[in-house]
């Protein structure tokens, strides 16, 4: 029994340290967890943009004003950047707009000085589950320090979005890439590794059909589970999207998500001939790219070196568009950005693919 | 058609064997294949799997490969069918030079491979279809096509099946005809029969013949002589990455001691039982190698008792007695084996036989 148990592990452990590729994803791993994880999590959150506003008619600046908004630009916490972007408009509803579509993250109007003991009205995206709470005690820390007895109206311009709600987007992204994960390189590296490959390379199919079949087949299984996982979304945390419109528009976002995650994975794959080392690789990326992407935690308390990362991270587009139509009902004109991210990124990879792709056995 | 290297071999090999006529099909000539070689590196040592072969495969022929495990087939297989590229040397597949026109190559010819490349998830139907589009086979044909092939190798009832359930003779038959799916002009098959049963190996060598005569070209590497002596035309021995020989059965036949081989074991040798065997009229050569005699005789059944006759006389006992007709494998023994000691021969068996063998 113990003989054979100590050939089994010497087997094992041969195969272990003929394989360093492995040893250093699994190491990496954990390091990857501590800094990328911790950094994009508890992140002091710093550089929220709030448009400050005066009501009409416009005189001039209140003392009010003035003093709130200089104690709301030194705001910081220690040894951190400070907490806000302050943005002067002048146009209460410009300044709502700019809310809307997400160029700020709160709008903060203060009274007229013609009716200077009207209340102060605050609007928070709360769309965002970290941010409205910062803006909201940054302001009453302010106002406490200014000394005023204006009341502050709350209005959260989404309504109560649970944390759940704000998670639950990112999962369907998530959905889509553990796809991708599983079957889509994978079976090309079997391929190689059982020497079927052999097989098929010595008729006169070109490797960009290979790469494009396999992206293909790839594409419709992570739509279908991105699919799946949107309707359950939806069940679980009880969202109602508001028009048809932007089901259709959800469904368009998974669609070039899936091509761009797809692509990239497959590109990857096609350079490995071990199904061990892509899969560390996979899980590598899956890490990196899933905690840059704003799905657990917004990507404004993340360090200035992480948010390089998301902007060639297709998973971060794809997790913004979804919020934006799902939970702030938002349409085109906020999204196409996101989807024009996801469009060059997936054509990038599919480039990359075909052209790395080893049409040979070596 | 005619560089220099083709012409030189070619000279080279008329000049060993000056009463070989024409080839016996065609003198056109499908695949060239120009100073070749091909090294594997990797940190700790380096391998020269094919060193230098030139050599041409005529159109309709069928062209075996012979050699050892390890002797450099398949890579040079692999080379041919674009699957490698060489280190060095450059090679002709049809019209088309192999590391410039990969893709139209490939449109040429069928490919069975040593190992299985089947894909065990699909069912043979499957199989046969994924391939028969991936080379380009009209789809109106194809499902009749694929119905043909599983109908030749006996699998018509089992095509819905996955492969995973077959016996390794039904996947290597599958494998054979799903490589001619597109009926290419050229056929290269690695090892076809290997793990075969002697009687699916006949029905593989009666495909292999009958689409030879559709005028397909064969390229047939074996480790069984019997193989190579039944179905082709010329043969190219291979050893250690070099080629040892190349020519027709015919002549290779030549090669061949003329008459059976007869072997006698002792532990103790006579001179005079020597000198009277080598006497005995029919007795072509009589060589002794490590306490065995080897006789090579006509009519050796006839000779085996006088033999046995001439030992008794002078009362040398003997340990073993075998005979056996000559084959192709003891041209290949007798070629390797001065090729394994540089081309010194190494007793005067090999001496003999080389004079034999080349001199006519």
């Amino acid at each position: 029994m113990i003989k054979g148990a100590i050939a089994i592990f010497k087997r094992d452990f041969k195969k272990f340290l003929g394989n360093p590729f492995v040893i250093i994803f699994t190491l990496l791993m954990p390091i990857m967890y501590l800094v990328i994880f911790g950094n994009a999590m508890g992140g002091a959150i710093s550089h929220v943009s709030i448009a400050v506003v005066q009501e009409e008619p416009y005189v001039n600046e209140t003392p009010l004003f003035s003093a709130v908004v200089a104690d709301l630009k030194h705001m910081a916490q220690k040894d951190s950047p400070p907490t806000f972007d302050i943005v002067v408009y002048t146009d209460e509803l410009k300044a709502k707009r700019a809310l809307q579509n997400g160029v700020v993250s709160g709008v903060l109007v203060f009274p007229s000085p013609l009716f200077s003991d009207r209340p102060m009205r605050l609007y928070v995206d709360s769309s965002d589950s970290v941010t409205p709470t910062v803006i909201v005690s940054g302001v009453n820390a302010a106002l406490v320090q200014s000394g005023t007895r204006n009341q502050v109206e709350i209005n959260k311009i989404y309504g109560d979005i649970k944390y759940i709600q704000f998670f639950g987007v990112g999962v369907i992204v998530m959905a889509i890439f553990m796809t991708t994960m599983m079957g889509g390189g994978i079976a090309l590296i079997k391929d190689r590794e059982m020497g079927i490959i052999e097989g098929y390379f010595v008729t006169p199919v070109k490797r960009s059909s290979i790469i494009m079949g396999m992206i293909a087949s790839g594409t419709v299984r992570a739509f279908l589970s991105g699919f799946v996982i949107f309707i359950v979304d939806l069940l679980i945390t009880g969202i109602i999207l508001q028009t048809t419109e932007n089901f259709f528009m959800v469904l368009l976002v998974l669609f070039i998500t899936s091509i761009g995650i797809t692509s990239f994975m497959v590109s990857m794959a096609s350079r490995f001939s071990n199904q061990q080392e892509y899969a560390s690789m996979s899980a590598f990326f899956n890490l990196i790219l899933f905690m840059t992407s704003g799905a657990f935690y917004p990507v404004i308390g993340m360090p200035d070196w992480l948010r390089w990362i998301t902007i060639i991270n297709p998973e971060y587009y794809a997790v913004h568009a979804l919020r934006s139509i799902i939970l702030r009902g938002q349409g085109l004109d906020v999204i196409g950005m996101d989807l024009i991210a996801l469009c060059i990124f997936s054509i990038a990879a599919m480039m990359l693919g075909i052209a790395t792709y080893r049409r040979t056995l070596e | 058609m005619t560089t220099p290297a083709a012409h030189s071999y070619d000279q080279e090999e008329q000049q060993r064997h000056p009463r070989s006529g024409g080839y016996p099909n065609s003198d056109e000539s499908i695949i060239r294949i120009e100073h070749i070689s091909k090294i594997f590196q990797d940190r700790q040592r380096t391998v020269t799997a094919v060193d230098d072969v030139t050599f041409e495969v005529k159109q309709g022929e069928i062209f075996g490969l012979l050699g050892p495990n390890g002797a450099g087939k398949s890579t040079l297989i692999r080379i041919l069918t674009t699957l490698l590229r060489p280190s060095s040397g450059t090679a002709f597949v049809g019209p088309y030079e192999i590391t410039k026109d990969p893709e139209k190559i490939r449109g040429i010819i069928g490919v069975c491979p040593q190992n299985s490349t089947l894909d065990n998830e699909l069912t043979a139907y499957d199989n046969l279809e994924f391939y028969g589009k991936l080379e380009d086979v009209d789809d109106r044909i194809l499902p009749d096509r694929i119905g043909e092939l599983l109908a030749k190798v006996e699998l018509t009832d089992r095509a819905h099946m996955k492969v995973q359930t077959f016996s390794g003779g039904m996947k290597r038959k599958l494998e054979i005809v799903r490589a001619f799916i597109h009926r290419p002009l050229i056929l290269f098959l690695d090892e076809p029969t290997i793990g075969l049963d002697p009687e699916s190996r006949r029905e593989v060598w009666q495909q292999i013949e009958q689409l030879n005569a559709e005028n397909t070209t064969i390229i047939l590497t074996t480790h069984y002589m019997d193989e190579a002596e039944k179905l082709c035309g010329r043969i190219a021995f291979v050893n250690q990455g070099r080629l040892i020989s190349l020519d027709t059965m015919d002549n290779l036949r030549l090669l061949l001691p003329a008459g059976d081989l007869i072997e006698i074991g002792f532990d103790r040798m006579d001179e005079r039982v020597l000198s009277a065997i080598r006497a005995y009229d029919l007795v072509i050569s009589a060589e002794v190698k490590e306490q065995r005699l080897f006789i090579s005789a006509k009519k050796g059944s006839t000779v085996l008792p006088a033999m046995l006759a001439i030992f008794e006389r002078y009362s040398v006992p003997m340990t073993t007695i075998s005979i056996r007709s000559p084959s192709l494998e003891d041209v290949f023994i007798h070629l390797t084996g001065k090729n394994l000691s540089d081309g010194v021969p190494n007793g005067d068996a090999e001496q003999k036989g080389n004079v034999r063998g080349y001199g006519r």
